[in-house]
């Protein structure tokens, strides 16, 4: 008999996936009128979010991204019901290599908590207070510790497996998923970075990765097979074709990509890489952008700045945040999560595929960044390229509270960038996921200031991005 | 062991002076998985890095944050003001977040003569270990490379014997504070352990054997309760004063700046270098390495077995997510067994801090002599 069919306790897993299924719901072909009328009977803070997604500039890709999301939950729901494991990941983790497997299901945690933050009315704090009430300390990251937390509480939906991919690369991150690990009974699986960059930590990391998937093979208790492999990995190769088309056209100015597409790329990454789903939510939003430059369309008379962002942005606020910037104009062209860049996996053969895969471990986000034998070089070098190559004419560090390793070196990153680029950085401070510290007002305030005198001022005297 | 008290207060003891005007090198390292014995095999005398509870921390602020641990501000702190230059190089090692942004930003600006990275693995497993070898390999190189010295196996196979003589001594003392009537404070163990890892081998033998001898026979009494300390990097002898000036005894510990520096380390044989990373990583007894809470737990559980405590103090610095986190388990464990438990979170170094933390462990004392028969332990004749 497989396990439990449905919990009915009111963990943020169950909460979000019943309130996607509403929303997944909606026609696509709805009126504003509609939408506004919809949004009423919301309660504020889902209203909120679904305001932000709902705009009429991207409505039907965001319908899109909630139906995309949708079925990735709905498809863990359901590999339970058929005996299939649930393998809950953190997000420096690609989820293709859990497709890999017929039977098992990748969960992220942290796209968990980012949707329970959009969609839940009280966003989620409850789950966070319940692993501060079991003593966590405050300073531990939102982004997993919120959906932790509601797997702690013991009436949410339990992944089979956790994999850990973060010692070496993140402290708190690590901890918070070990101990969830410890205290419920979960094994775990652990893929380390080594701290070493060069040709031996790749080496090592190689065994590593290999020695990992051995481990998934006994406990999922299926073999890799080559065919199905390949065709996983085919579609995550045609899925980073468009993530670079995607790419180039945040190029163009004013930027034909909208805000929101930063999260939808790596809440695409994150959860359906490998899957057609994933492939096609990346080509309607390539399509949407192309339509746009196309048109000529963007939401503020003039895009008075282009914000390279260093690490992460916010997310307890999309409209506050994402909306706000693009319609006065100040375009968030990246972050080092949607800079994924993705690698083209040679699926010539099985030997080949296991590399790629390892090399895409070894460079995923923040994970080659934090998890180099320096917290800043890579992280340095990276974001002035990047910061060249989309023309950016400033960068903003968001600061989120928890990362001590940024937080260990912004200076240095700041002062580089500053040196190397000529971008003006600016150092936010706040929690990324729980507006109690920081509130959308006092972001708001800080950005426009920022914008106005600093980088408007640059423009005028004929600047960078002048 | 007034003096002890004394030396340990200070960054460079007089005799630690004497060594470097004579010559002899000095290399600062800050994280239990360094093998010191790599050092001593060349002469070099490795230094553990402290920051001895200052609490001054604003140059360092001005490259980590406030988001980052005090201790390891506080040691940048000394670094940046030019405390850390009798130091001929230091070792880095990925002990945690913190620390490698303390030693990417002090090698970054207080540039040290010699600087090498030491690379820890996670996880122990066969893949880790040889590449925990090849680390140690490295190192020697260095160290051999740049201060031209000979490291050869055979010196190491000294060295590890040396050692580990010490590590006896140091069992025998530390095992003092155990015994039903305690020879040694916890304030004094912190002290000789900062010595240990601060002073020429030669000299700190003398002191240790002139220490075993001075407190046979000694016994601490006033005390009401006797408690285990374990948490995060704690150098601090005013915080150990401080519980135990209100009557918590500390006669064991798993700090790393404590018996996990020294306790397991067992006898090595065979090839040194494979043998020391054998050592080392297997008996890494630090929430940083993962898949390996039951070995911490057992080792935490043994100290308060073989110490008989009343309680124990899980200590944390604020922004500690390694201890942080760690401690939550420990707490769930070892009150599932009985020993009650205070988890305190603090500010390194902060005498601000010190009446929050008075007033906790005061309660907690009063809470843990609640349970005993009699409140204050029967002392003997005798006392100190």
């Amino acid at each position: 008999m497989p396990g439990k069919v449905r919990d009915t306790g009111d963990g943020l897993f169950h909460r979000v996936e019943e309130l996607i299924e509403v929303a997944m719901l909606l026609p696509r072909n709805m009126s504003d009128q509609e939408v506004e009328g919809l949004l009423r009977f919301l309660p504020p803070d889902t209203s909120r979010s679904m305001r932000a997604l709902l705009s009429p500039r991207f409505r039907e890709v965001s319908l899109d991204f909630i139906g995309m999301v949708g079925g990735w939950i709905g498809e863990a729901r359901r590999a339970r019901e058929e005996g299939r494991k649930v393998v809950l990941v953190p997000f420096n983790f690609p989820p293709e290599v859990i497709y890999l497997f017929k039977n098992a299901v990748p969960l992220t945690s942290e796209v968990l908590t980012t949707l329970g933050v959009a969609v839940l009315e009280g966003q989620g704090e409850r789950y966070w207070d319940y692993a501060m009430g079991l003593g966590i300390p405050d300073f531990l990251c939102s982004s997993s510790t919120i959906e932790l937390g509601s797997v702690l509480t013991g009436r949410d939906f339990e992944p089979d497996i956790i994999v850990q991919s973060a010692p070496g690369a993140c402290d708190a991150n690590s901890k918070i998923h070990e101990f969830v690990s410890l205290h419920m009974g979960i094994p775990q699986v652990i893929l380390e970075k080594p701290t070493e960059t060069g040709p031996r930590g790749r080496e090592l990391h190689r065994r590593y990765f290999l020695a990992f998937l051995r481990r998934l093979e006994e406990m999922i208790g299926e073999e890799l097979d080559e065919g199905r492999m390949r065709r996983v990995l085919e579609e995550a190769n045609r899925a980073a074709e468009l993530y670079y088309e995607l790419y180039d056209l945040r190029k163009f100015s004013p930027c034909p990509v909208p805000n929101i597409f930063s999260i939808f790329t790596y809440g695409t990454r994150f959860t359906r890489w490998g899957r057609p789903e994933g492939t096609e939510m990346m080509r309607r939003m390539v399509e949407l952008s192309k339509r746009r430059l196309e048109a000529g369309e963007y939401p503020a008379p003039e895009e008075v700045a282009r914000c390279m962002w260093l690490y992460i942005g916010y997310y307890f606020d999309f409209l506050g945040f994402f909306n706000w910037m693009e319609e006065r104009g100040i375009t968030y062209l990246n972050d080092i999560l949607s800079l994924c860049q993705p690698r083209f996996v040679d699926t010539s053969s099985r030997e080949s595929m296991l590399e790629g895969l390892a090399e895409t471990c070894f460079e995923y986000p923040m994970t080659r960044q934090m998890g180099a034998s320096s917290m800043s070089l890579a992280w340095i070098e990276d974001m002035c390229g990047f910061i060249r190559d989309l023309r950016a004419d400033c960068a903003i560090y968001s600061g989120h509270h928890a990362c001590k390793q940024t937080w260990s070196v912004i200076n240095q990153v700041r002062r580089e960038i500053m040196k190397r680029t000529g971008a003006p950085v600016l150092c936010l401070q706040g929690d990324s996921w729980i507006r109690r510290m920081t509130p959308t007002s006092v972001l708001q305030e800080e950005i426009q200031s920022f914008v106005d005198g600093v980088v408007r001022r640059r423009r005028a005297r004929g600047g960078r991005g002048a | 062991m007034e003096e002890i008290l004394v030396l340990a207060r200070e960054l460079i003891a007089p005799r630690l002076r004497e060594w470097r005007e004579s010559g002899g090198r000095v290399v600062g390292y800050s994280c239990v998985a360094t093998p010191r014995e790599i050092f001593d095999a060349g002469g070099i005398l490795p230094y553990r890095i402290r920051a001895l509870g200052k609490p001054e921390r604003d140059h360092a602020d001005a490259h980590l944050s406030r988001f980052n641990c005090g201790f390891c501000r506080a040691c940048l702190q000394l670094a940046l003001e030019g405390a850390y230059g009798f130091l001929d190089g230091l070792v880095e090692t990925n002990g945690c977040d913190h620390l490698r942004g303390m030693f990417e930003n002090w090698s970054g600006t207080a540039t040290p003569r010699f600087f090498h990275y030491l690379k820890v693995p996670h996880v122990v497993s066969e893949e880790s270990l040889e590449f925990f070898a090849e680390e140690l390999e490295l190192l020697r190189e260095a160290l051999s490379s740049h201060f031209q010295v000979d490291i050869g196996d055979a010196a190491l196979a000294e060295a590890v014997r040396s050692t580990n003589l010490r590590r006896e001594g140091m069992r025998r003392l530390f095992s003092l504070r155990e015994m039903e009537h305690p020879a040694l404070k916890g304030q004094e163990a912190l002290a000789v352990l900062l010595l240990e890892s601060s002073l020429p081998p030669g000299v700190f033998d003398g002191f240790l054997r002139e220490l075993l001898e001075e407190v046979r026979g000694r016994e601490i009494t006033g005390y009401r309760a006797r408690l285990l300390l374990a948490g995060s990097a704690t150098d601090e002898p005013d915080l150990v004063r401080e519980i135990e000036d209100l009557g918590g005894l500390v006669v064991t510990d798993a700090m790393c700046y404590g018996t996990r520096a020294f306790w397991k380390l067992p006898e090595v044989e065979g090839e040194p270098v494979h043998a020391l990373a054998e050592a080392y990583l297997r008996h890494l007894l630090c929430p940083r390495m993962f898949d390996d809470y039951p070995s911490r737990l057992e080792f935490i559980l043994q100290a308060a077995e073989r110490a008989r405590v009343d309680g124990a103090v899980l200590v944390y610095n604020k922004f500690c997510d390694l201890h942080g986190v760690e401690n939550v388990r420990l707490r769930l464990d070892l009150e599932e067994r009985g020993i009650p438990v205070l988890v305190l979170e603090k500010e390194y170094g902060s005498a601000a801090d010190l009446g929050r933390i008075r007033t906790r462990v005061q309660a907690f004392l009063e809470r843990i002599a609640g349970r005993r028969p009699s409140g204050k332990r029967s002392l003997s004749a005798g006392g100190v």
